[in-house]
């Protein structure tokens, strides 16, 4: 049996390294022709990047890909395309002013002297949409359609392009639960007619129901290969996940006798372009903790900070807060933490609102204060902060949020992209902060920070805390303790929770 | 006054005046749906009205005047592709300084050859379709080769815009760049497709104006090249839309000229002033709702 | 010195490098030599105390609405409204100044300047509003709002408040002038700079002191630089919009100071001759700095005055493709500069 399945793709030995930080090492296997091959893994774990050099859109360091057998390096998607190996990406590439048609053949368009040749086209496009039940219509504006259907017409595209091989990024992340059950449809109907398929997800019922073969991710590396009909689940959960450091911070937490709730979620919607994004989520947070949400990214973690900050509305349910301030530090540093033409002191002044002169002078203090507060490494106190290294960045938001003495503080990925030094330093001041009887809101896909960290921990999964821990439960005792313990936040986070 | 309005001269008088506005607002219109924003049409009108002024003083052959005027208008769109679309630098700035660019060139020249600082001599105007424009009063709209042009391009921009290839094209880059080039569309290209178009088409706006009057003068443009502007957004950025906003613009201009000659219950400074408030009531939302190509103005 | 400072000190100088050499060609072409022509200008102007004072009365208002305009752009608001804004608030400067003068005596000057600002400000609230509410690009409301002020004042001018067939106001009474540098020195003989000049300079200085002194000119620079982190910085964006806006565009006004108390004593339809348009190319040239708006404003004065110096030599609209050229070159070569020498994009 074995030595009849055909690879049709094949990795052999990729690496892909940007600047320090290695994306993909050394992976090797094999894609069955007609197969629908899941390939599983954290945020960051490569699977992404994986994809984009198979579909020409990274170059990898070294290594090959066989394409039939045949070593195939495409230089660009178009590349891919012709190829017959189409994507479908998380982020759509429509254009909504466009009808279904139009982002159907924009790019190949069939012409005869300059005029597309809009009959027959038309009518290849709707066997193309009968034959697969993709339930759309031709003319109709990308605006005015719902997001599955959007998703639909970019796989009409890549039929269009008589692509063979499909790769799909995270397709259900944007769907209903009616929805999925249609897209499985659509993707058995495929391997029917005998494309194959590469599924990128983060949902285990995807593997169960679909999939005729697993690859596990992990910090760039393959580390775990499975037919679908042998999935050790337990096992699986553990192996995205990995070896977990999870020693605590060992600083001292106080413990305060009065505590006060700041923030209070309950059965909060929210929606975004008429998709739930929170759907029903429900969690308090007190002061004197520090609150740890953790999951894989796009269950609605951006999203509750919206909902906190009030940049987007909630739809139902009910949230409170009870704090004068809240002090954030965003996860996007540059883009929403800081103004990076000004610099430290300018950066403070302009976040405490007590002054109308801005004098050299006190922004000068301001600056000192802080750099000798948090620690931060730099020659000049007037540099723009865009100068700083990252992890001084971080600190320089980290100090003058913490400065601002509001009771409430959100964090979303407190130490991305920081260097070692910096986040046990930013560590230190985030404990430092909850025993001055703060409540801290964490949000991180980072999970090792998460159990550092919290004083309760809350697993976001599809716009809810699906459950829910306290610090006894991760406060391991000994090593079979934590591997219950991994297995089942594990399992939580990919939605196969019990 | 009504029968001045009801005549054919002022029908005759309205279908010319639509010519240069049509004229430039599918100038704008071309490069808008590329995504480039063109302000400066009011400029590239000047200086190809100034060019046709002089070539045709110096060379006296109409014809070779309107395509040698085309290509000074073409040279300078290549220079604003080259800044707006390859250095990507802000489309309304470059907008700004096209105008004072082309304006004080076109007056700067204009003192220069003919040492005057209000208009050129006269020359003798486009000649018009044979026997046709002998007819008389229509015949200087319907034997008027570049009226006839501005008429057609109104049935050519809609099938250019949406049955050709290319008017997918440049709509597709003008709406999602990202998304064009990832199905292998040359958006910078295309842009500057736009771009081309729209100095070409203005520029024969500009050289109607100047052969019309048998003149270049200063502040002859007068303005219509920000109408063409106006007419684009009332418009919607569709060509038949446009083609109704120039007409009722034309019409406009037509009553301002028979009240001026008729004696008026309405000031023409009122009349000058609606393509203006009307564009703004457009945009608030109160007549219609309108909206630009998505990456309109964004360089990419 | 950073390497920003550098960088924008390179593009300045080599901008103006190159548009030097630019009018060079084109002067040389149509036969003329281009050493004698910058040599007669700079003897013209510099070698007079008349030449100098007329730079100075040109460069006065290139200041005060290059000012307003720094405000607004600061705040990566594209005001291309000057022009219609400023004619409005110097319109309505003039007929309170000459309506009111009984009443209120010398007082009536700055009654008169605050109802300009006002009317400028005015102007200025709807493309702010329209952008602020509806989403509305300044720029094409901007640009509408010019003609709409225009064939308005033309109106109001024409139909009620003009000197018969005239196109201007009534003249304010003589007290209520502005003196003339040449009252103070004889140098400046014959001139109109007036002191409305040291007020320019005053009133860049305050905006200097404003942008980089104050918070409201910290926020209107945020806003500007980033308006998403601003909000995350606690800024109320849309606040720092509308008046940015509305102060800009007041400020515009004020250039009625120098033509009407400082010069002709009215207000005469199309004083301004495209003063909004060029402030816009002193303003970017002097990137949005007010102290550099004195110099850049200085330099287009200087050539604005130069031109009529040079008027028999080679004909004065040689300066208007020279302004225009400065201001496409400082925008081309400051993208090459940005992507060349400060590796950005």
């Amino acid at each position: 049996m074995r030595s009849e399945t055909i690879h049709i793709i094949e990795f052999r030995n990729i690496t892909k390294r940007f600047g320090n930080f290695t994306a993909n090492e050394d992976i090797s296997f094999g894609i069955v022709k007609n197969s629908i091959h899941s390939i599983i893994g954290e945020n960051g774990a490569g699977k992404s990047t994986l994809m984009k050099i198979l579909f020409g859109m990274y170059a990898s360091d070294t290594g090959d890909i066989l394409i039939k057998g045949i070593p195939s390096r495409f230089r660009s998607p178009l590349e891919a395309i012709a190829n017959n190996i189409g994507m479908l990406h998380q982020h759509f590439e429509l254009i909504e002013e466009f009808t279904v048609f139009e982002n159907v053949i924009l790019g190949s368009e069939p012409v005869r002297r300059g005029a597309i040749e809009i009959q027959e086209t038309r009518r290849r496009i709707i066997e193309l949409i009968d034959k697969y039940n993709l339930g759309i219509a031709p003319d109709e504006k990308i605006c005015d359609i719902s997001i599955s259907q959007k998703q639909k017409v970019e796989i009409l595209k890549l039929l269009f392009r008589n692509s063979e091989i499909l790769i799909f990024d995270e397709p259900t992340s944007v769907l209903s639960p009616v929805e999925v059950e249609e897209f499985f449809r659509i993707i058995r109907k495929f391997k029917e007619m005998g494309k194959t398929i590469i599924l990128i997800t983060h949902k285990l019922n995807e593997i169960k129901e679909l999939s005729d073969r697993v690859s596990v991710l992990r910090k760039g590396r393959l580390v775990y290969e499975v037919d679908a009909e042998s999935l050790d689940l337990d096992l699986l959960s553990r192996e995205i996940i990995g070896q977990v450091e999870t020693a605590r911070i060992p600083q001292a937490r106080e413990e305060f006798e009065e505590k006060e709730i700041l923030l209070s979620f309950r059965d909060v919607t929210l929606k975004k372009d008429n998709v739930e994004k929170l759907r029903g989520i429900t969690f308090t947070l007190s002061s004197g903790e520090i609150y740890g949400i953790c999951g894989v990214e796009g269950n609605g973690q951006s999203e509750i900070t919206e909902a906190i900050l009030g940049t987007e509305r909630c739809h139902s349910g009910e949230l409170i807060i009870n704090a004068k301030g809240i002090s954030i530090v965003p996860d996007d540093r540059i883009g929403k933490g800081m103004i990076k033409e000004f610099s430290i002191g300018e950066n403070v002044m302009l976040r405490e609102r007590d002054s109308i002169r801005f004098d050299k002078k006190r922004i000068r203090l301001k600056a000192r204060d802080l750099i000798d507060k948090y620690d931060v490494r730099l020659s000049d106190e007037t540099a723009a902060l865009e100068s700083l290294s990252g992890g001084n960045q971080q600190k320089v938001i980290f100090g003058r949020e913490a400065g601002l003495d509001n009771k409430l503080m959100v964090l979303v990925h407190p130490t991305r992209g920081v260097d070692i030094n910096s986040s046990a330093f930013i560590y230190k001041i985030i404990i430092e902060e909850r025993n001055k009887n703060k409540g801290i809101l964490i949000i991180s896909s980072d999970l090792e920070e998460i159990l550092k960290l919290s004083d309760r921990i809350g697993v976001i999964y599809k716009g809810k805390i699906v459950s829910e821990y306290i610090k006894s439960e991760f406060e391991f005792s000994d090593d079979e303790v934590k591997k219950k313990f991994m297995t089942r936040i594990g399992k939580a986070m990919i939605g196969a929770a019990s | 006054m009504i029968e001045s309005i009801l005549s054919l001269t002022f029908l005759a008088q309205v279908l010319r005046m639509f010519t240069p506005y049509y004229l430039g607002a599918s100038a704008a219109n071309f490069s808008e749906r590329g995504g480039v924003i063109n302000i400066a049409i009011e400029g590239f009108k000047i200086i190809s009205a100034f060019s046709y002024a002089f070539f045709t003083l110096s060379f006296g052959n109409p014809f070779l005047s309107l395509i040698l005027s085309v290509i000074v208008s073409l040279l300078f769109s290549l220079l604003y592709a080259f800044l707006t679309i390859k250095l990507k630098i802000n489309q309304i700035v470059t907008g700004v300084g096209f105008n004072l660019l082309m304006a004080g060139t076109a007056k700067f020249l204009m003192m220069l050859v003919y040492q005057s600082s209000s208009n050129t001599p006269n020359f003798q105007q486009i000649p018009g379709l044979p026997f046709v424009s002998d007819i008389p009063v229509i015949g200087k709209v319907a034997g008027d080769y570049i009226i006839i042009t501005g008429f057609a391009l109104v049935f050519i921009s809609q099938y250019v815009l949406f049955r050709t290839r290319l008017g997918l094209r440049l709509r597709s880059v003008g709406e999602n760049p990202e998304a064009a080039e990832t199905l292998g569309v040359k958006v910078r290209l295309y842009k500057m497709y736009g771009v081309l178009v729209c100095g070409a088409l203005s520029a024969l706006g500009g050289i109607w104006l100047a052969s019309n009057q048998s003149s270049f003068s200063d502040g002859m443009i007068a303005g219509r090249g920000y109408i063409a502007i106006a007419a684009m957004i009332i418009g919607k950025w569709r060509p038949v839309n446009i083609f109704f906003a120039c007409l009722m613009f034309a019409f406009f201009e037509g009553l301002e000229i028979t009240l001026q000659i008729s004696g008026s219950f309405l000031p023409s400074q009122i009349i000058q002033m609606l393509p203006y408030l009307i564009t703004i009531l457009v945009l608030i939302g109160f007549i219609g709702k309108t909206k630009p190509p998505a990456a309109d103005g964004i360089p990419y | 010195m950073s390497r920003k400072v550098k960088a924008n000190i390179i593009s300045i100088t080599v901008s103006l490098l190159v548009t030097i050499l630019l009018t060079s060609l084109l002067l040389t072409v149509i036969g003329r030599n281009p050493i004698q022509i910058y040599s007669m200008l700079a003897g013209e102007v510099f070698g007079t105390g008349y030449g100098f004072g007329q730079a100075l009365f040109k460069a006065t208002p290139l200041i005060i609405c290059g000012c307003g305009l720094a405000l607004c752009f600061q705040a990566s608001l594209f005001n291309i409204g000057a022009e219609g804004q400023l004619n409005v608030g110097a319109f309505v400067m003039s007929v309170i100044a000459y309506t009111f003068d009984d009443y209120l005596g010398l007082m009536v000057m700055p009654a008169a300047i605050a109802g300009g600002f006002a009317a400028s400000a005015l102007w200025g609230l709807i493309p702010a509003y329209l952008k602020i509410k509806r989403g509305v690009s300044e720029v094409i409301t901007t640009i509408m709002m010019n003609f709409i002020a225009l064939a308005l004042v033309n109106y109001l001018l024409i139909e009620f408040l003009a000197v018969k067939s005239t196109v201007r106001t009534e003249k304010i009474m003589e007290v209520a002038f502005i003196p003339k540098l040449s009252e103070y020195s004889s140098l400046f003989q014959g001139s109109s700079a007036n002191v409305t000049f040291f007020f320019a300079i005053l009133l860049a200085i305050l905006m200097y002191y404003v942008f980089y002194r104050t918070r409201f000119g910290y926020e209107i620079r945020s806003v500007g630089l980033n308006p998403v982190a601003s909000r995350y910085l606690g800024v109320r964006t849309n606040r720092v919009i509308l008046w940015s806006f509305l102060i800009g565009a007041g400020l515009t006004s004020f250039v009625g100071i120098n033509f009407i108390f400082g010069y002709k004593g009215y207000y005469e339809f199309g004083f301004s001759n495209n003063l909004g348009f060029t402030s816009i190319a002193v303003t970017l040239l002097a990137k949005n700095n007010p102290i550099g708006i004195i110099f850049t404003a200085l330099l287009f004065g200087v050539l604005d005055y130069g031109g009529l110096a040079v008027n028999t030599a080679v004909p004065k609209e040689i300066m208007l493709v020279f302004q225009a050229l400065v201001i496409l070159s400082i925008l081309a070569v400051d993208k090459t500069v940005k992507i060349y020498y400060l590796k950005e994009e």
